[in-house]
């Protein structure tokens, strides 16, 4: 999971691979805040599996690459 | 996942982010009044979990997701210290973990460039990058370093 300067030097990495997916620095941000914010929390719980999709799929990242199961 | 499990999670958390190092068995069952033992069980449940990751073969903690216990790439400066994390999205999630402001330092995966995004807010300052995952998200866990 990485951040690449430009769509170009993410091309260039993956040098013919198949890409995987790609976002925003705003949509991972805002992802990393929904998935993680209570991860510190005293009565933190495990999330669902539910619970999870939920957030990917809140933030637009749906479809097949995204489906946690 | 018990309420042991659950305990022993907690502690392990608290104790990383106060000191800044993944606590061995031992020192959670002194913490916690427990049997060597029933803490190094609890690890291996808490791995198989995917509530914390242990190197391979041990009962060193590795990842406490978002957090990085060994050096890596990702820098994060958030909440008046320096933390390693584990990729990109765990970087903006050490942020949101702290419910902290903070400062990502790392380099472009292609050219070795130096990166930085400021967090303000719940907001990136720098929005200019691109995010790539390259793995599907039913695979993440079939070898979360990789990942």
């Amino acid at each position: 999971m990485n951040l690449f300067r430009s769509e170009e030097h993410l091309e260039r990495w993956l040098a013919g691979r198949e890409p995987g997916a790609s976002t925003s620095v705003d949509t991972l941000c805002d992802l990393a805040h929904a998935w993680y914010s209570d991860r510190l929390d005293p009565d933190w719980r495990p999330h669902t599996l539910e619970h999870n999709q939920a957030i990917l799929d809140r933030l637009g990242l749906t479809g097949t690459f995204w489906r946690l199961a | 996942m018990d309420a042991l499990d659950l305990t022993i999670r907690n502690q392990v958390y608290s104790n990383f982010v106060r000191t800044g190092r993944a606590p061995h068995p031992s020192e959670v069952a002194i913490d916690l009044d427990l049997g060597p033992s029933d803490v190094e069980e609890s690890y291996q449940r808490l791995h198989d979990a995917h509530a914390l990751v242990l190197d391979r073969d041990a009962l060193e903690i590795r990842m406490l997701n978002p957090f990085s216990c060994v050096p890596s790439a990702w820098r994060v400066e958030a909440a008046g210290r320096t933390w390693f994390s584990n990729c990109a999205w765990d970087s903006f999630a050490v942020c949101a973990a702290l419910h902290s402001d903070g400062r990502i330092e790392s380099t472009c995966a292609d050219c070795g460039e130096p990166l930085a995004v400021d967090v303000r807010d719940r907001k990136p300052v720098q929005r200019d990058y691109l995010f790539h995952v390259l793995v599907p998200a039913r695979q993440w866990w079939d070898d979360i370093v990789f990942t």
